[in-house]
């Protein structure tokens, strides 16, 4: 019996972070502040993180909170608040292709929608059938390529912000 | 049903790029889309049992961390230079 | 060879003389100019000898194939028979002639190379059109002559009269070429050869081609008629008169206007079976030869009247041709060739001795004057006019005999008109002569003090053209062409009536004489009496019977406006630039509008991109 629970536990907890998630990122499209906005994108990541454990791959819910919360949503809160300006806009939060944008991402959903229906089935609550070791091992031999790219990924990404930087402070002083 | 809110999560990200204003809204946006892509890898990962998805995943993790590396001070240094946040201030490129 | 050498080296005088000739001076042209005729006139001699040795076989030369389409191959050949050599010999004989005359006329022109270079093209052309043994050289020879009249009437083109005058000419003939072609297709069509002499033979065969032979003969008539200034095609030869004298003569009176004549009495094989075209073609003939001579009564320019009496001759041809008399009508040709060179020589020595005036009105009493020119324009108008034994007499009363006796189409009716018509001209002639070179003198003073004989090399030829105009009826022609060209037969019945026409001939050349020295001495009192009588007749034979405004207003007016209406405003403006320009105003349109999604909006660009994804999707979910 408290097996029956369990397993039932899992997919209540599914649906309730999933559904956690998408009230976060439609708040996200609503609210006015970008600290709030920032708040609101930060919940969704922690929910994403919550569902990863849900369905086995912790180590993947450890590094989407590892990575996308503590780094990159921090770096984001930073500047958030360093270029705290009330501009045009803060009071006209809407472009100009507010219905139209609505309509075709509805669209886009729909057809994405379609495209899943035809072909999947649902999600079976089954924990992951890989380890962690045979995930990090697939980093060492199938895809040492990949990893390799991503190391040079991230020296450019250093020396593109290094560059972005000196570049507009040169600006600057001249 | 995963899958279908991962691609929830993709519209809306897109979305919202169509619709605010704020180019760091719209930055944050972008995150969402490349958390909605995620979501389905590691959907497929699951359901398959294969590795492939959740190295993905991973790389995924890698490539946004680089991108928001560069893109935040490319908007510093725009903002710097206009002043303002709104993306409708620089349509320097129409014809 | 010797017959590709005659056509060629006229050919290479023109060469010469209009690439080279301006610089290399008068001397050069003239040598070249004159001897290149000369020598295809002694080798034209030289092949009549030796056609008279082998007893009249056609002499053969083929030069190159031309065209090989399908089964047929289309050759340039020459052919030499006795009537080519009648042809030849006057086309080179009075040619050569004429260019030693231009070198006494045209001797202070300043396009003198020029000149020579277009006088020898033409010779190359008519040498092509005498010789050619197809009717598809004929054609290019037809063509050429008419383009080199062209370039010789408008040979002083600042004028813009002669330039006009030149296209008149050249625009006239292609009316008439439009029939020849369409009698070419037809004969090439039923016969399957061009080759005249096959033609010929395929007609006279007991088994006759599919094809009517009045058809093909009214359509290469109407050839002829541009050709040859017949009725309605005759609107250009008196425009033409705006060219040097020298061009007159040989192009307008010797030479080119007989193409036409040639033209029929070569198919004479088609004719002999064509009744109806036959009749057709001794109709108009007639009908020419009278409506011609009764303006050439009233005309004032002195080389107008020899217009008209040119157009009133080749209708005497025609009348020949047309009852089934070739071989006389070639006569004509030969003895016309004479005396009317001489004639439009003798005019342009006049005018030369006037310094240009061209006006009879203001001429007179030039017999003392310049003596040599007087002779030989008397003898050449008693040629003309049939007085017995010049040249003249003998041609024209065969003529005048054939229409009333021949069994292929003669009749009273036809003799009336003719000897009316042959009355006219002795009448017009002897006019001119008196009111040109007699009486009292009517010039003006300054004209008068510089009044000079020609140069020798004008009067030389002068004399001979008019000793041949005195002799040439001796040269009994139709005798010699009788084997490829037999006179038609004469009823018995008819045959004691010669004598009495032959005498009727003589005296209506004399009656014409008299009744120009009763109007025309003494002043022209008469003359002027007459006029005034009858003012109205005058008035429309002064103005050629209103020909040419009637073709304007029939022809070049509606055609001027369907030109600039129909053609430019609404073809060419509308139509032609409208969708151009249209076409051009949608592309720029298009464009402005496509350009201005490029807004710079970032927003604007996302959704296009969604959309694009959207659609994408959506599109290959057919293939799923």
């Amino acid at each position: 019996m408290i097996d029956s629970i369990l397993a039932n536990l899992d997919t209540a907890l599914l649906y309730v972070f999933a559904l956690s998630a998408l009230v976060g990122a439609v708040l996200m499209l609503v609210l006015r502040h970008p600290m709030q906005v920032a708040m609101a994108l930060i919940s969704t990541m922690v929910s994403l993180g919550v569902i990863y454990g849900l369905l086995g791959v912790h180590f993947i819910a450890a590094f989407q909170v590892l990575i996308y919360v503590s780094a990159v949503m921090v770096f984001m809160v930073y500047v958030i608040m360093l270029l705290d300006t009330r501009d045009a806009s803060f009071t006209h939060r809407f472009s100009l292709w507010v219905l139209p944008g609505v309509v075709f991402g509805v669209l886009l959903f729909a057809v994405l929608g379609y495209g899943v229906v035809l072909g999947v089935d649902y999600v079976a609550n089954t924990p992951a059938s890989f380890g962690l070791a045979q995930f990090a091992a697939a980093f060492l031999t199938e895809y040492w390529l990949q990893f390799e790219l991503t190391s040079v990924l991230l020296l450019v990404a250093v020396v593109a912000a290094l560059a972005v930087i000196k570049g507009s402070k040169g600006r600057q002083r001249g | 049903m995963l899958l279908l809110v991962a691609m929830a999560l993709f519209a809306l990200g897109l979305i919202g790029v169509i619709v605010r204003r704020n180019l760091l809204v719209m930055l944050m946006c972008m995150e969402l889309m490349l958390n909605g892509v995620n979501l389905s890898l590691v959907t497929f990962a699951q359901q398959t049992g294969t590795t492939a998805g959740a190295v993905l995943v991973f790389l995924i993790f890698v490539v946004a961390a680089a991108e928001i590396a560069i893109a935040i001070p490319i908007v510093l240094v725009l903002v710097r230079q206009r002043r303002t946040l709104d993306a409708d201030a620089y349509t320097d490129l129409h014809g | 060879m010797v017959l590709t050498l005659i056509v060629l080296l006229p050919l290479a005088g023109f060469f010469a003389n209009g690439l080279l000739g301006d610089r290399l001076g008068k001397p050069f042209v003239t040598v070249v100019g004159c001897g290149l005729p000369i020598i295809a006139f002694v080798l034209a001699i030289k092949s009549f000898l030796v056609l008279l040795a082998g007893g009249g076989t056609p002499i053969v030369e083929t030069v190159f194939t031309w065209a090989r389409i399908g089964g047929q191959s289309f050759d340039i050949a020459f052919w030499f028979d006795r009537l080519s050599a009648v042809m030849v010999l006057i086309v080179t004989g009075v040619g050569s002639l004429i260019h030693i005359y231009s070198t006494g006329y045209m001797k202070q022109d300043k396009s003198y190379a020029r000149f020579f270079a277009y006088l020898n093209l033409f010779l190359f052309f008519m040498l092509l059109l005498v010789l050619g043994r197809s009717l598809l050289v004929l054609f290019v020879g037809w063509e050429g002559v008419g383009l080199a009249s062209y370039l010789l009437i408008g040979f002083w083109f600042e004028e813009a009269d002669n330039a006009r005058a030149g296209k008149k000419a050249f625009i006239t003939n292609r009316i008439g070429d439009a029939g020849f072609l369409l009698g070419m297709f037809l004969l090439f069509w039923a016969t399957g050869t061009l080759d005249m002499d096959r033609i010929n033979a395929a007609f006279m065969s007991p088994k006759a081609p599919v094809v009517s032979a009045s058809l093909v003969g009214i359509l290469l008539f109407i050839g002829a008629t541009g050709k040859s200034a017949q009725i309605p095609l005759h609107v250009w030869l008196p425009d033409a008169m705006a060219g040097p004298t020298p061009v007159s003569a040989l192009i307008h009176a010797a030479t080119m206007v007989t193409a036409g004549v040639y033209l029929v009495a070569r198919m004479s094989g088609i004719y002999m079976h064509a009744e109806g075209a036959s009749q057709v073609v001794a109709v108009i003939g007639v009908a020419t030869a009278l409506f011609a001579a009764t303006i050439a009564v009233v005309q004032t320019d002195i080389k107008k009247v020899l217009a008209y009496s040119t157009i009133s001759q080749l209708g005497l041809m025609f009348v020949a041709l047309g009852v089934g008399a070739y071989s006389v009508a070639i006569f004509h040709v030969t003895t016309h060739a004479f005396f009317k060179a001489c004639l439009f020589l003798g005019a342009g020595s006049v005018i030369h001795a006037l310094s240009g005036e061209q006006d009879v009105r203001k001429m007179g009493g030039l017999a003392r004057k310049i003596p040599v020119t007087f002779v030989t324009f008397v003898v050449a108008t008693a040629a003309i006019a049939g007085i017995p034994p010049l040249a003249g007499f003998f041609s024209k009363d065969e003529i005048l005999w054939f229409a009333f006796a021949s069994e292929r189409g003669g009749s009273l009716l036809l003799w009336a008109v003719a000897s009316f018509a042959a009355l006219l001209t002795s009448f017009y002639m002897f006019r001119l002569v008196w009111l040109t070179f007699l009486g009292k003198s009517r010039m003006t003073p300054e004209v008068e003090h510089h009044v000079h004989e020609s140069p020798k090399s004008m009067t030389g030829v002068l004399a001979v053209l008019a000793a041949l105009s005195a002799v040439g009826g001796f040269l009994s022609l139709p005798h010699f062409l009788e084997p490829m060209l037999p006179l038609p037969a004469v009823p018995e019945h008819l045959h004691p009536l010669e004598t009495p026409l032959l005498i009727g001939s003589i005296v209506i050349a004399f009656a014409g004489l008299a009744g120009a020295a009763w109007f025309f001495g003494n002043g022209a009192v008469r003359a002027e009496r007459m006029r005034q009588r009858f003012a109205g007749l005058h008035r429309v034979l002064a103005g050629k019977y209103f020909v040419d405004e009637l073709y304007e207003r029939l022809l070049g007016m509606p055609l001027c406006w369907i030109s600039e209406h129909v053609f430019l405003r609404t073809g060419d403006r509308m139509l032609f630039d409208g969708t151009l320009h249209g076409l051009a105003g949608l592309a720029r349109r298009t464009a402005g509008a496509f350009s201005r999604v490029q807004s710079g909006n970032l927003h604007l660009y996302a959704l296009l991109v969604v959309a694009g994804i959207v659609a994408g999707l959506a599109w290959s979910f057919r293939f799923v």
